[in-house]
Protein backbone atom coordinates (compact mmCIF):
# COMPACT_ATOMS: atom_id res chain seq x y z
CA UNK A 1 0.00 0.00 0.00
CA UNK A 2 2.86 2.29 0.88
CA UNK A 3 4.45 1.58 -2.46
CA UNK A 4 1.24 2.46 -4.29
CA UNK A 5 0.95 5.70 -2.39
CA UNK A 6 4.61 6.54 -2.99
CA UNK A 7 4.19 5.64 -6.63
CA UNK A 8 1.12 7.80 -6.98
CA UNK A 9 2.79 10.80 -5.35
CA UNK A 10 6.00 10.39 -7.31
CA UNK A 11 3.94 10.06 -10.50
CA UNK A 12 2.28 13.39 -9.71
CA UNK A 13 5.68 14.98 -9.08
CA UNK A 14 7.01 13.49 -12.32
CA UNK A 15 4.15 14.98 -14.35
CA UNK A 16 4.80 18.38 -12.79
CA UNK A 17 8.54 18.09 -13.45
CA UNK A 18 7.89 16.90 -16.98
CA UNK A 19 5.70 19.87 -17.79
CA UNK A 20 7.96 22.34 -16.05
CA UNK A 21 11.12 21.09 -17.80
CA UNK A 22 9.28 20.90 -21.11
CA UNK A 23 8.44 24.57 -20.69
CA UNK A 24 11.98 25.53 -19.71
CA UNK A 25 13.86 23.49 -22.34
CA UNK A 26 11.19 24.10 -24.95
CA UNK A 27 12.52 27.64 -25.17
CA UNK A 28 15.78 26.31 -26.61
CA UNK A 29 14.03 23.78 -28.82
CA UNK A 30 14.91 20.66 -26.82
CA UNK A 31 12.20 18.20 -25.75
CA UNK A 32 12.97 16.48 -22.51
CA UNK A 33 10.88 13.40 -21.60
CA UNK A 34 10.83 13.06 -17.84
CA UNK A 35 7.81 10.74 -17.98
CA UNK A 36 9.78 8.20 -19.99
CA UNK A 37 12.72 8.35 -17.57
CA UNK A 38 10.39 8.10 -14.61
CA UNK A 39 8.50 5.11 -16.03
CA UNK A 40 11.71 3.30 -16.92
CA UNK A 41 13.25 3.93 -13.51
CA UNK A 42 10.10 2.62 -11.84
CA UNK A 43 10.34 -0.47 -14.03
CA UNK A 44 14.00 -0.85 -13.09
CA UNK A 45 13.30 -0.70 -9.36
CA UNK A 46 9.80 -2.10 -8.88
CA UNK A 47 7.91 -5.23 -9.78
CA UNK A 48 6.03 -5.49 -13.08
CA UNK A 49 2.71 -5.05 -11.23
CA UNK A 50 3.83 -1.47 -10.60
CA UNK A 51 6.08 -0.94 -13.58
CA UNK A 52 3.71 -1.72 -16.45
CA UNK A 53 0.77 0.36 -15.21
CA UNK A 54 3.15 3.23 -14.51
CA UNK A 55 4.62 3.05 -18.00
CA UNK A 56 1.17 2.79 -19.54
CA UNK A 57 -0.24 5.70 -17.54
CA UNK A 58 2.90 7.75 -18.15
CA UNK A 59 2.43 7.26 -21.86
CA UNK A 60 -1.24 8.02 -21.59
CA UNK A 61 -0.35 11.27 -19.85
CA UNK A 62 1.66 12.30 -22.90
CA UNK A 63 -1.08 11.10 -25.23
CA UNK A 64 -3.54 13.20 -23.35
CA UNK A 65 -1.75 16.31 -24.58
CA UNK A 66 -1.09 14.95 -28.07
CA UNK A 67 -3.52 15.64 -30.87
CA UNK A 68 -2.47 13.16 -33.51
CA UNK A 69 -2.48 9.61 -32.24
CA UNK A 70 -4.02 8.73 -28.92
CA UNK A 71 -2.41 5.68 -27.30
CA UNK A 72 0.87 6.00 -29.18
CA UNK A 73 2.99 6.93 -26.18
CA UNK A 74 1.18 4.40 -23.97
CA UNK A 75 2.11 1.72 -26.48
CA UNK A 76 5.72 2.81 -26.75
CA UNK A 77 6.18 3.20 -23.00
CA UNK A 78 4.75 -0.29 -22.42
CA UNK A 79 7.16 -1.66 -25.00
CA UNK A 80 10.05 0.16 -23.30
CA UNK A 81 8.91 -1.29 -19.98
CA UNK A 82 9.05 -4.74 -21.56
CA UNK A 83 12.60 -3.98 -22.68
CA UNK A 84 13.62 -2.89 -19.19
CA UNK A 85 12.17 -6.01 -17.57
CA UNK A 86 13.75 -8.07 -20.31
CA UNK A 87 17.27 -6.82 -19.63
CA UNK A 88 17.03 -6.27 -15.89
CA UNK A 89 19.22 -9.25 -15.11
CA UNK A 90 21.86 -8.21 -17.61
CA UNK A 91 22.24 -4.62 -16.48
CA UNK A 92 23.39 -3.21 -13.17
CA UNK A 93 21.06 -0.26 -12.80
CA UNK A 94 22.90 1.05 -9.75
CA UNK A 95 25.77 2.35 -11.84
CA UNK A 96 25.56 5.80 -13.35
CA UNK A 97 26.96 4.77 -16.72
CA UNK A 98 24.46 1.91 -17.28
CA UNK A 99 21.68 4.28 -16.21
CA UNK A 100 22.76 6.89 -18.74
CA UNK A 101 23.30 4.37 -21.54
CA UNK A 102 20.04 2.52 -20.97
CA UNK A 103 17.98 5.72 -20.87
CA UNK A 104 19.82 7.07 -23.89
CA UNK A 105 18.97 4.03 -26.00
CA UNK A 106 15.43 3.75 -24.62
CA UNK A 107 14.81 7.42 -25.46
CA UNK A 108 16.29 6.90 -28.89
CA UNK A 109 14.12 3.86 -29.52
CA UNK A 110 11.01 5.56 -28.12
CA UNK A 111 11.51 8.64 -30.29
CA UNK A 112 12.15 6.63 -33.45
CA UNK A 113 9.18 4.40 -32.73
CA UNK A 114 7.05 7.44 -32.09
CA UNK A 115 8.02 8.88 -35.50
CA UNK A 116 7.30 5.54 -37.10
CA UNK A 117 3.87 5.08 -35.51
CA UNK A 118 2.84 8.62 -36.34
CA UNK A 119 3.95 8.17 -39.94
CA UNK A 120 2.19 4.83 -40.27
CA UNK A 121 -1.09 5.71 -38.59
CA UNK A 122 -1.48 9.36 -39.43
CA UNK A 123 1.03 10.08 -42.20
CA UNK A 124 2.32 12.93 -40.09
CA UNK A 125 6.06 13.49 -39.72
CA UNK A 126 7.06 14.65 -36.25
CA UNK A 127 10.72 15.09 -37.20
CA UNK A 128 11.83 18.44 -35.79
CA UNK A 129 15.46 18.35 -36.87
CA UNK A 130 18.58 16.49 -35.86
CA UNK A 131 19.80 18.72 -33.04
CA UNK A 132 16.49 18.96 -31.14
CA UNK A 133 16.18 15.20 -31.55
CA UNK A 134 19.66 14.34 -30.32
CA UNK A 135 19.52 17.13 -27.73
CA UNK A 136 16.33 15.73 -26.19
CA UNK A 137 17.75 12.20 -26.03
CA UNK A 138 21.05 13.41 -24.54
CA UNK A 139 19.24 15.52 -22.00
CA UNK A 140 17.10 12.53 -21.00
CA UNK A 141 20.24 10.48 -20.55
CA UNK A 142 21.90 13.24 -18.54
CA UNK A 143 18.90 13.57 -16.22
CA UNK A 144 18.54 9.83 -15.75
CA UNK A 145 21.04 9.39 -12.87
CA UNK A 146 19.27 12.11 -10.93
CA UNK A 147 15.85 10.44 -11.38
CA UNK A 148 17.36 7.07 -10.50
CA UNK A 149 18.85 8.53 -7.35
CA UNK A 150 15.64 10.21 -6.26
CA UNK A 151 13.45 7.16 -6.87
CA UNK A 152 15.97 4.82 -5.28
CA UNK A 153 15.74 6.98 -2.22
CA UNK A 154 11.92 7.01 -2.37
CA UNK A 155 11.54 3.27 -2.95
CA UNK A 156 14.56 2.15 -0.97
CA UNK A 157 12.56 -0.40 1.03
CA UNK A 158 10.73 -1.71 -1.96
CA UNK A 159 13.75 -2.20 -4.11
CA UNK A 160 13.27 -5.18 -6.38
CA UNK A 161 16.91 -6.24 -6.40
CA UNK A 162 17.28 -6.39 -2.64
CA UNK B 1 -2.72 -35.58 -16.78
CA UNK B 2 -0.96 -35.53 -13.40
CA UNK B 3 2.14 -34.11 -15.04
CA UNK B 4 0.04 -31.43 -16.68
CA UNK B 5 -1.49 -30.36 -13.36
CA UNK B 6 1.93 -30.28 -11.76
CA UNK B 7 3.22 -28.00 -14.47
CA UNK B 8 0.18 -25.79 -14.00
CA UNK B 9 0.89 -25.43 -10.30
CA UNK B 10 4.50 -24.60 -11.01
CA UNK B 11 3.46 -21.76 -13.26
CA UNK B 12 3.85 -19.07 -10.70
CA UNK B 13 1.22 -16.52 -10.13
CA UNK B 14 3.72 -13.62 -10.46
CA UNK B 15 5.22 -14.85 -13.67
CA UNK B 16 1.75 -15.16 -15.24
CA UNK B 17 0.92 -11.64 -14.26
CA UNK B 18 4.28 -10.53 -15.59
CA UNK B 19 3.38 -11.85 -19.00
CA UNK B 20 -0.25 -10.84 -19.04
CA UNK B 21 0.16 -7.23 -17.95
CA UNK B 22 2.25 -5.96 -20.86
CA UNK B 23 0.09 -7.82 -23.33
CA UNK B 24 -3.05 -6.24 -21.91
CA UNK B 25 -1.55 -2.77 -21.93
CA UNK B 26 -0.08 -3.17 -25.40
CA UNK B 27 -3.36 -4.44 -26.78
CA UNK B 28 -5.30 -1.70 -25.09
CA UNK B 29 -3.02 1.04 -26.38
CA UNK B 30 -3.03 -0.52 -29.83
CA UNK B 31 -6.80 -0.50 -29.79
CA UNK B 32 -6.76 3.14 -28.78
CA UNK B 33 -4.57 3.87 -31.77
CA UNK B 34 -6.25 1.67 -34.34
CA UNK B 35 -9.94 1.68 -33.66
CA UNK B 36 -12.08 4.59 -34.70
CA UNK B 37 -12.76 5.56 -31.13
CA UNK B 38 -13.11 9.26 -31.48
CA UNK B 39 -15.99 9.66 -29.09
CA UNK B 40 -14.79 7.10 -26.47
CA UNK B 41 -11.29 8.58 -26.70
CA UNK B 42 -12.75 12.01 -26.19
CA UNK B 43 -14.54 10.66 -23.13
CA UNK B 44 -11.32 9.13 -21.83
CA UNK B 45 -9.51 12.39 -22.44
CA UNK B 46 -12.24 14.30 -20.64
CA UNK B 47 -11.92 11.92 -17.70
CA UNK B 48 -8.14 12.19 -17.70
CA UNK B 49 -8.34 15.95 -17.79
CA UNK B 50 -9.71 15.82 -14.23
CA UNK B 51 -6.53 14.04 -13.19
CA UNK B 52 -3.92 15.79 -15.29
CA UNK B 53 -5.08 19.39 -15.58
CA UNK B 54 -4.43 20.25 -11.89
CA UNK B 55 -0.92 18.88 -12.28
CA UNK B 56 -0.35 20.98 -15.34
CA UNK B 57 -1.54 24.00 -13.44
CA UNK B 58 0.85 23.12 -10.63
CA UNK B 59 3.67 22.73 -13.16
CA UNK B 60 2.81 26.06 -14.72
CA UNK B 61 2.75 27.71 -11.32
CA UNK B 62 6.12 26.14 -10.51
CA UNK B 63 7.66 27.37 -13.75
CA UNK B 64 6.18 30.83 -13.32
CA UNK B 65 7.38 30.93 -9.73
CA UNK B 66 10.82 29.80 -10.85
CA UNK B 67 10.78 32.47 -13.54
CA UNK B 68 9.76 35.07 -11.01
CA UNK B 69 12.51 33.94 -8.65
CA UNK B 70 15.14 34.29 -11.36
CA UNK B 71 13.66 37.63 -12.36
CA UNK B 72 13.65 38.72 -8.72
CA UNK B 73 17.27 37.64 -8.32
CA UNK B 74 18.14 39.43 -11.57
CA UNK B 75 16.34 42.56 -10.46
CA UNK B 76 18.08 42.35 -7.06
CA UNK B 77 21.42 42.15 -8.84
CA UNK B 78 20.33 45.06 -10.99
CA UNK B 79 19.31 46.95 -7.87
CA UNK B 80 22.82 46.46 -6.51
CA UNK B 81 24.35 47.74 -9.74
CA UNK B 82 21.84 50.58 -9.90
CA UNK B 83 22.61 51.42 -6.29
CA UNK B 84 26.31 51.64 -7.13
CA UNK B 85 25.56 53.76 -10.17
CA UNK B 86 23.29 56.06 -8.17
CA UNK B 87 25.92 56.40 -5.48
CA UNK B 88 28.43 57.46 -8.10
CA UNK B 89 25.91 59.84 -9.62
CA UNK B 90 25.11 61.24 -6.19
CA UNK B 91 28.79 61.79 -5.55
CA UNK B 92 29.13 63.52 -8.92
CA UNK B 93 26.07 65.67 -8.21
CA UNK B 94 27.44 66.55 -4.80
CA UNK B 95 30.63 67.75 -6.44
CA UNK B 96 28.67 69.64 -9.06
CA UNK B 97 26.53 71.17 -6.36
CA UNK B 98 29.62 72.29 -4.46
CA UNK B 99 31.02 73.74 -7.67
CA UNK B 100 27.72 75.46 -8.39
CA UNK B 101 27.68 76.94 -4.89
CA UNK B 102 31.22 78.15 -5.36
CA UNK B 103 30.35 79.67 -8.72
CA UNK B 104 27.26 81.27 -7.24
CA UNK B 105 29.16 82.86 -4.39
CA UNK B 106 31.90 83.94 -6.78
CA UNK B 107 29.27 85.48 -9.01
CA UNK B 108 27.85 87.32 -6.03
CA UNK B 109 31.27 88.58 -5.02
CA UNK B 110 32.09 89.67 -8.54
CA UNK B 111 28.78 91.47 -8.85
CA UNK B 112 29.69 93.48 -5.77
CA UNK B 113 33.20 93.91 -7.09
CA UNK B 114 31.93 95.57 -10.22
CA UNK B 115 30.71 98.40 -8.06
CA UNK B 116 34.24 99.03 -6.81
CA UNK B 117 36.03 101.76 -8.67
CA UNK B 118 39.63 102.85 -8.37
CA UNK B 119 40.20 106.25 -6.72
CA UNK B 120 41.27 109.13 -8.89
CA UNK B 121 44.89 108.84 -9.95
CA UNK B 122 44.87 105.07 -9.45
CA UNK B 123 44.30 102.24 -11.83
CA UNK B 124 42.45 99.13 -10.63
CA UNK B 125 43.07 95.59 -11.87
CA UNK B 126 41.01 92.65 -10.70
CA UNK B 127 42.93 89.48 -9.99
CA UNK B 128 42.12 86.07 -8.55
CA UNK B 129 44.13 84.34 -5.89
CA UNK B 130 45.76 81.53 -7.80
CA UNK B 131 47.92 79.95 -5.20
CA UNK B 132 48.55 80.21 -1.52
CA UNK B 133 51.78 78.87 -0.13
CA UNK B 134 50.95 76.26 2.48
CA UNK B 135 53.79 77.33 4.76
CA UNK B 136 53.34 81.03 4.18
CA UNK B 137 49.76 81.99 4.91
CA UNK B 138 50.62 85.65 4.99
CA UNK B 139 51.10 85.90 1.26
CA UNK B 140 49.12 84.90 -1.81
CA UNK B 141 49.95 84.62 -5.46
CA UNK B 142 47.53 86.21 -7.87
CA UNK B 143 46.82 85.33 -11.49
CA UNK B 144 47.80 88.69 -12.91
CA UNK B 145 51.30 90.03 -13.31
CA UNK B 146 53.41 92.72 -14.91
CA UNK B 147 51.94 92.02 -18.33
CA UNK B 148 48.56 93.01 -16.92
CA UNK B 149 49.86 96.30 -15.54
CA UNK B 150 50.56 95.20 -12.00
CA UNK B 151 53.73 96.53 -10.40
CA UNK B 152 55.59 96.03 -7.18
CA UNK B 153 54.36 98.04 -4.19
CA UNK B 154 50.86 98.18 -5.64
CA UNK B 155 48.05 98.07 -3.07
CA UNK B 156 45.83 94.99 -2.81
CA UNK B 157 42.25 95.62 -1.79
CA UNK B 158 39.37 93.21 -1.29
CA UNK B 159 35.67 93.61 -0.73
CA UNK B 160 34.05 92.84 2.56
CA UNK B 161 30.42 92.96 1.78
CA UNK B 162 30.39 96.13 -0.25
CA UNK B 163 33.19 97.86 1.60
CA UNK B 164 36.70 97.85 0.18
CA UNK B 165 39.24 96.74 2.75
CA UNK B 166 43.02 96.71 2.63
CA UNK B 167 44.50 93.25 2.09
CA UNK B 168 48.19 93.81 1.46
CA UNK B 169 50.83 94.96 -0.95
CA UNK B 170 52.39 93.46 -4.06
CA UNK B 171 55.94 92.50 -3.23
CA UNK B 172 56.95 90.47 -6.27
CA UNK B 173 55.76 90.76 -9.82
CA UNK B 174 56.32 88.18 -12.54
CA UNK B 175 55.09 88.17 -16.13
CA UNK B 176 51.71 86.63 -15.39
CA UNK B 177 51.60 86.35 -11.62
CA UNK B 178 52.34 88.50 -8.63
CA UNK B 179 52.89 87.88 -4.94
CA UNK B 180 50.89 89.88 -2.44
CA UNK B 181 52.11 90.28 1.12
CA UNK B 182 49.06 90.33 3.34
CA UNK B 183 48.77 92.87 6.11
CA UNK B 184 48.89 90.10 8.72
CA UNK B 185 52.57 89.59 7.96
CA UNK B 186 54.95 91.26 10.38
CA UNK B 187 56.94 92.77 7.48
CA UNK B 188 53.89 94.69 6.34
CA UNK B 189 53.57 98.36 7.23
CA UNK B 190 51.32 101.22 6.16
CA UNK B 191 50.59 104.76 7.25
CA UNK B 192 47.09 104.85 8.72
CA UNK B 193 44.76 107.07 10.68
CA UNK B 194 41.79 106.35 12.92
CA UNK B 195 38.42 107.94 12.91
CA UNK B 196 36.94 109.85 14.59
CA UNK B 197 40.02 110.71 16.66
CA UNK B 198 42.03 111.39 13.44
CA UNK B 199 45.03 109.92 15.17
CA UNK B 200 47.76 108.92 12.72
CA UNK B 201 50.28 106.14 13.11
CA UNK B 202 52.14 103.35 11.41
CA UNK B 203 50.36 100.06 11.09
CA UNK B 204 52.54 96.96 11.15
CA UNK B 205 51.55 93.34 10.78
CA UNK B 206 51.21 91.13 13.80
CA UNK B 207 53.46 88.18 14.29
CA UNK B 208 52.11 84.64 14.50
CA UNK B 209 48.55 85.61 13.74
CA UNK B 210 48.24 88.19 16.46
CA UNK B 211 46.48 91.51 16.00
CA UNK B 212 47.97 94.33 13.91
CA UNK B 213 49.81 97.03 15.72
CA UNK B 214 49.32 100.78 15.23
CA UNK B 215 52.52 102.45 16.38
CA UNK B 216 53.94 105.92 16.85
CA UNK B 217 50.81 107.42 18.29
CA UNK B 218 51.14 110.77 19.93
CA UNK B 219 51.65 110.82 23.64
CA UNK B 220 48.40 112.65 24.14
CA UNK B 221 46.53 110.36 21.85
CA UNK B 222 42.77 110.23 22.29
CA UNK B 223 42.44 107.03 20.34
CA UNK B 224 39.58 104.89 21.60
CA UNK B 225 38.59 101.28 21.25
CA UNK B 226 36.27 100.56 18.35
CA UNK B 227 37.60 103.33 16.14
CA UNK B 228 37.93 102.48 12.45
CA UNK B 229 41.40 102.57 10.98
CA UNK B 230 41.94 103.75 7.37
CA UNK B 231 44.92 104.14 5.09
CA UNK B 232 46.43 107.58 5.28
CA UNK B 233 46.94 110.04 2.43
CA UNK B 234 50.55 110.38 3.54
CA UNK B 235 51.22 106.86 2.28
CA UNK B 236 52.69 106.74 -1.17
CA UNK B 237 51.70 103.12 -1.68
CA UNK B 238 48.06 103.03 -0.65
CA UNK B 239 45.25 105.35 -1.65
CA UNK B 240 43.77 107.20 1.29
CA UNK B 241 40.58 106.13 3.04
CA UNK B 242 40.69 102.37 2.58
CA UNK B 243 39.41 100.54 5.63
CA UNK B 244 42.12 98.55 7.38
CA UNK B 245 40.51 97.43 10.61
CA UNK B 246 39.18 98.39 14.00
CA UNK B 247 40.97 99.37 17.19
CA UNK B 248 40.74 96.57 19.72
CA UNK B 249 42.67 98.19 22.51
CA UNK B 250 45.00 101.11 23.24
CA UNK B 251 48.03 100.19 25.32
CA UNK B 252 51.35 101.63 26.42
CA UNK B 253 54.73 100.22 25.50
CA UNK B 254 56.09 98.38 28.53
CA UNK B 255 59.57 99.87 27.99
CA UNK B 256 58.48 103.39 27.18
CA UNK B 257 55.32 103.95 29.14
CA UNK B 258 54.81 107.31 27.51
CA UNK B 259 54.47 105.86 23.97
CA UNK B 260 51.05 104.39 23.44
CA UNK B 261 50.14 101.96 20.69
CA UNK B 262 46.89 100.33 19.53
CA UNK B 263 46.02 96.77 18.70
CA UNK B 264 44.00 96.64 15.53
CA UNK B 265 41.87 93.78 14.25
CA UNK B 266 42.10 93.50 10.47
CA UNK B 267 38.84 94.12 8.66
CA UNK B 268 39.43 91.36 6.13
CA UNK B 269 39.90 87.69 6.79
CA UNK B 270 42.89 86.83 4.64
CA UNK B 271 42.00 83.14 4.54
CA UNK B 272 38.75 83.87 2.73
CA UNK B 273 40.15 86.17 0.08
CA UNK B 274 39.34 85.02 -3.47
CA UNK B 275 39.65 88.15 -5.60
CA UNK B 276 41.86 91.13 -5.10
CA UNK B 277 41.58 94.58 -6.57
CA UNK B 278 45.11 95.73 -7.25
CA UNK B 279 45.50 99.50 -7.21
CA UNK B 280 48.46 100.89 -9.14
CA UNK B 281 49.30 104.55 -8.97
CA UNK B 282 49.09 105.97 -12.45
CA UNK B 283 52.16 108.12 -11.85
CA UNK B 284 54.03 104.97 -10.97
CA UNK B 285 53.12 103.50 -14.33
CA UNK B 286 54.40 106.51 -16.16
Amino acid sequence: MTTVLKLFLSFLCATICHWALMTVFGEIGVTVNIMLIFSMVVCAYLKPEYGYPTAFLGGLFLDFFGVKLFGCHAFIFTLCACAVYGMEKRLDMDGIIPQIISIFFLSLAASLFNFLLLKVFTGFSAWGGFWPFIGGITLNAALAPFVFRVLRHVFAIERKMS
Amino acid sequence: MQRKNKRKNNFSHGSRRRKILPVVFLLFSLLLMVLPLESPVASVKAMLSYIFIPQIRAAHTTVEYGGEVSQTVRSLLNVHQENERLKEEMERLRLENAQAKEIFSENERLTHSLQLKAPKGWQGIWAKTAYREPTQWNSVIIDKGCSDGIEERAAAVALKGQTPVLMGVVIECAENTAKVLLLQDEDFSAAVYALPSEEEGLLVGGSNGSLLKMQYLSVLSELQEGEKVYTSASSSIFPAGILVGEVESVEKEPEYATAPFAKVAAAADSSLVRELFILVREEMKK
